[in-house]
């Protein structure tokens, strides 16, 4: 048996969720159909929600629940000084303090999870009020075309001009800085960029058949959205909350560097902030870097845990 | 290898030896519902200058063939056999060396001229391309050539030609483009795939001509692949009908035409619509699909299809006879010609089924 | 040539409404005089009350919001951008922007020709060893990168290479030599560039496989074109479609970011600016770089995809 061939790769299914079939070298060699069959019958079989999932969807558990019931979890108070008479602060992580404390001896664990407690929020209000406002725009635009979709498109198409974060700087800046107000600012900027991909799903399922013979036995429009656009609308839509609470996680964050965070109490922005200076990095670099690893744990598994959703429910109609 | 090899494959054909000889080449696919037997054991030989048909439908491996010989094949493939080029055996060879020939002394056209060019690259800089990389022309000489390849090609305005893109030339002229890249180098071997296919009739025959005088003229083997018998009827010297993945009848071209002997080279040659034909002629098909090539049949390939299938076909697969010619074998138990052939024919038309009407079988 | 008036027109409006939506939210949001001027605008001191007098006059609060914006948009538009009435001296906003803007701008251009600089190698890479164990490396390790805020990886980057290990310096000193002042930045670009590396990357890779898969690679692989060639000569160009279009809208993020970025790394930038210009409440300045930055954002749309059109002669004899 000789292997004269062309020394390539086989692609089955790559991180992303594509799935490609038959032998693709980078010479660009492609086998015959038969194979090609041969291998879409098996590629289905490796579109499972797979471990990292599940690992995914554990931490987040664990976040959410500690954020959740922190003030009832044996956790530190998360605003006290736990000075110990005749050493300075910051302490850098031990038994007593899991996770270290800031320059004032606040311990940082609690700060952690406190912190969840305002991150995660901002995230949930932000993301449903994208999903709700957004969504309803994006499928009523979607749907009806023509008017409707001319006027709500140019109103995403504005909010969509604004470089990342400036808008939120803008509002924030105006207004005062409580958690409702960044919340309710992170949610109206999360409006146009749900509300597109809503609108782009819904166009391309409004076109199908099963649409369009709705309509000719006669139901509704209010009907057809219901009972046939929006389940198939929403399973894309699911994995992009994921991905969207992440990125409103990460934008209270950034909004905290700059200054423009809910004022009271801590934020993971407002922690990282603490230990953010070079003196105190240098010195003190738990400070910073053990929230800094929680939030990206966290936006990791929002990400992986979307994208593998996304993947597991996209259904090809032909198989590449 | 490089450009000097070119000249001793001249020196090797000399001898008289066959420029290209495959000794029973099986192409094997590893996927994951199990090996896909895409060439099953075909043997084969082409002189100089000789031109070869390959003929068969959509999944009978006359592409896989192809590309087995060259060595274009992903590397799911597994090749058994022997495949000697010039009384060189390339079966083994990995694709660094294959790449010395590629262009250089074996190239290919292929089936639709569109996608096969590069949609961003000037013409003459995808001609000139492979003058540069084997034959080490400077880029002055190197558009000489390319512009008189294009003459060669019967292409007009050719200084023109060379700076336009693909998509600015109609598809006839995109085909010749791709005939002038395969010709650059001077290759001894040619392979056309289906090349054709994606052209209007007019022009489907000034491309066979042109590939036909070409070879002429450079002396040049060809191998043309198609599932059309009407394409190698005038344009080459032997053919070889191809059947999953099986070679099922291989004759010289006006043997197999004067005396084809299995009955699935009649079906094809009645399937082509003729001229000649009355208006309305029901178009006559083979009915049924071509075999899973993982889980092929038992006996011969055809048998599930086959209308003059006896019992034993169904069972034992029939090898290669050679006919009083011993250059036109054939696998079939009951070719055409034999009696029990003779008897079922004479069945079918009793029951008023026209031999050329197989679409009327339920 | 009727697209592009199209599209122009497009942008004019974007930018009409944008505008709007800023001044409107600077002017709705709160009270107008407090927005400028801030506490001073309450105080009943004599010499407060000619500032207030001079700021309503400046901004002219006694019209309606309607003439006030087109005041405003009209001086806006010629490079008026009003007066910093937090600084002794007020001087005019232009100032300030002229001074900070040309820093954002350096670390905004490292930090993309950085990324791209990654990633078109990398995607390359990547591609040609599609699922191999090296490939799943790349991918695990974009991932990363594109999960991690970029002001996480600003800190983490800041630790390691100047704290830590002190290959690049932590301060960025205006008054320095041109390249001196490139090296400052190098670190801070490597925040923002490496996340959008991934997301380019990424995007690359993708399309390359994709291209590898087309006929005429076959046919440059069956001229004998070494698979170096065939990826940097017939694959490369065909692929980079998306990659540019992202790198056009990513450039938004990035302005984005690099407020952030600036912060961090102490850069005399716009983010810093508006920082400032927030905690001193001076809402001028807020509103004029927010309108800077957004314009540019918009035009660099716009460019991407002019220069989408010229690149791809298909869509030109279109």
């Amino acid at each position: 048996m000789s292997d004269g061939n062309i020394h390539g790769a086989d692609i089955a299914v790559d991180a992303a969720g594509l799935t490609a079939t038959g032998g693709v070298d980078p010479n660009g060699v492609s086998t015959s159909d038969a194979t090609a069959q041969a291998n879409a019958d098996g590629a289905a079989s490796k579109r499972r929600l797979g471990v990292g999932f599940w690992i995914a969807v554990f931490w987040l558990f664990i976040v959410f629940f500690a954020a959740t019931f922190a003030p009832w979890l044996p956790f530190k108070d998360p605003d006290s000084n736990y000075i110990v008479s005749g050493e300075r602060p910051p302490y850098a992580p031990s038994g007593a303090h899991l996770f270290g404390t800031d320059q004032d001896a606040r311990d940082l664990l609690s700060r952690t999870v406190f912190g969840a407690r305002v991150s995660l929020t901002v995230g949930l209000v932000a993301i449903g009020m994208g999903m709700l406002f957004g969504g309803f725009m994006g499928i009523m635009a979607g749907y009806f075309r023509g008017w409707w979709d001319r006027v709500i498109s140019f109103i995403f198409i504005i909010f969509l001009s604004f470089p990342a974060l400036v808008l939120a700087i803008l509002i924030t800046a105006l207004l005062e800085r409580s958690l409702r107000t960044i919340s309710i600012t992170l949610g109206i900027l999360s409006i146009a960029p749900v509300g597109r991909i809503a609108r782009a799903t819904t166009i391309s399922f409004a076109d199908r058949e099963f649409v369009l013979a709705a309509r000719t036995l006669g139901a509704k429009n209010s009907r057809i959205i219901i009972r046939e656009l929006l389940p198939n609308v929403l399973i894309p839509m699911s994995a992009l909350a994921l991905l969207g609470m992440a990125v409103a996680v990460v934008a209270e964050g950034g909004l905290a560097f700059l200054g423009l965070s809910v004022e009271k109490g801590p934020t993971w922005g407002k922690v990282i902030l603490t230990g953010a200076g070079s003196r105190d990095l240098q010195k003190a670099p738990w400070i910073a870097i053990i929230p800094i690893i929680v939030l990206f744990l966290t936006v990791l598994a929002l990400n992986f845990a979307g994208d593998r959703i996304r993947s597991y429910f996209d259904v090809r109609e032909t198989a590449l | 290898m490089n450009k000097n090899d070119h000249i001793q494959t001249d020196r090797r054909m000399e001898s008289g030896a066959p420029l290209l000889e495959l000794v029973d080449l099986k192409t094997h696919f590893k996927t994951e519902r199990g090996l896909v037997r895409a060439v099953d054991g075909v043997t084969l030989s082409l002189k100089r200058g000789e031109s070869l048909g390959v003929v068969g439908e959509s999944g009978s491996g006359k592409t896989v063939l192809a590309r087995s010989i060259m060595g274009l094949l992903p590397s799911t493939a597994v090749k058994h056999g022997s495949v000697k080029f010039a009384g060189q055996d390339i079966l083994g060879f990995s694709a660094k060396q294959m790449r010395h020939l590629w262009g250089a002394e074996m190239s290919m056209v292929f089936q639709n001229p569109l996608n096969s060019l590069n949609p961003l690259m000037k013409i003459g800089k995808q001609i000139t391309e492979p003058l540069k990389l084997h034959l080490g022309m400077d880029k002055a000489t190197a558009t000489a050539t390319a512009l008189q390849l294009l003459r060669d090609v019967r292409i007009p305005e050719p200084e023109r030609r060379l700076n336009q893109l693909p998509h600015e030339l109609s598809g006839g002229m995109r085909q010749r483009v791709m005939i002038a890249i395969a010709l650059a180098c001077g290759p001894t071997l040619l392979f056309a795939d289906e090349p054709t296919t994606a052209l209007d009739v007019t022009v489907q025959a000034q491309i066979l001509d042109l590939i036909g005088e070409q070879r002429r003229d450079r002396n040049m083997s060809v191998i043309l692949v198609t599932h059309d018998l009407g394409v190698v009827a005038g344009h080459t010297d032997q053919i070889a009908v191809m059947y999953g993945g099986k070679l099922v009848e291989h004759a010289p071209t006006k043997t197999l035409f004067a005396n084809m002997k299995m009955p699935y080279t009649k079906s094809l040659m009645r399937s082509i619509p003729k001229l000649s034909d009355p208006s309305h002629t029901r178009l006559a098909t083979i009915p049924g699909r071509p075999p899973d090539l993982v889980n092929p049949p038992l006996g011969c390939n055809f048998a599930p299809r086959c209308m003059y299938a006896l019992p034993k076909c169904h069972v034992e697969e029939p090898p290669l006879t050679p006919t009083a010619d011993p250059k036109h074998v054939y696998a079939c138990w009951y070719p055409v010609g034999s009696p029990e052939f003779e008897k079922r024919d004479a069945e079918l038309q009793a029951t008023g089924y026209m031999p050329e009407d197989f679409s009327a079988v339920s | 040539m009727r697209y592009w008036l199209q599209r122009l027109g497009v942008a004019v409006a974007l930018l009409l409404a944008v505008s709007a939506l800023t001044f409107g939210a600077m002017n709705l949001l709160g009270d107008p005089l407090f927005n400028i001027l801030g506490p001073t605008s309450a105080s009943t001191l004599p010499e407060d009350l000619e500032i207030i007098e001079a700021a309503k006059a400046e901004y002219n609060l006694d019209d309606p919001l309607p003439v006030r914006y087109v005041k405003w948009g009209s001086a806006f538009v010629t490079g008026d951008f009003g007066v910093q009435f937090s600084v002794d001296g007020q001087p005019p906003v232009s100032d300030l922007i002229k001074e900070r803007l040309p820093r954002t701008v350096m670390l905004l251009i490292i930090a993309q020709t950085m990324a791209v600089l990654i990633a078109i190698p990398w995607a390359l890479f990547a591609a040609s060893r599609a699922d191999k164990a090296v490939d799943k490396v790349s991918t695990v390790t974009s991932f990363l990168f594109i999960a991690i805020p970029n002001f996480g990886l600003a800190v983490i980057l800041k630790y390691l290479f100047s704290l830590k290990w002190s290959i690049f310096p932590l301060i960025f000193n205006a008054a320095d030599p041109f390249w001196t002042r490139v090296w400052q930045l190098v670190l801070p670009a490597m925040a923002l560039a490496l996340p959008v590396a991934s997301v380019y990357q990424r995007l690359l890779r993708t399309d390359l496989i994709t291209t590898l898969q087309e006929d005429y690679i076959l046919t440059a692989r069956s001229k004998g074109v070494s698979k170096r060639n065939v990826l940097f000569k017939h694959a490369l160009r065909p692929s980079l479609f998306s990659f540019i279009t992202i790198f056009g809208i990513n450039t938004g993020a990035l302005l984005g970011g690099s407020l952030i970025v600036e912060q961090i790394f102490i850069i005399p930038g716009l983010g810093t600016a508006i920082v400032e210009a927030i905690l001193r409440e001076d809402f001028p300045v807020v509103l004029a770089i927010v309108m800077i930055v957004t314009s540019a954002f918009v035009v660099i749309n716009i460019l991407v995809d002019l220069f989408y059109s010229l690149i791809d002669p298909r869509v030109r004899a279109a």
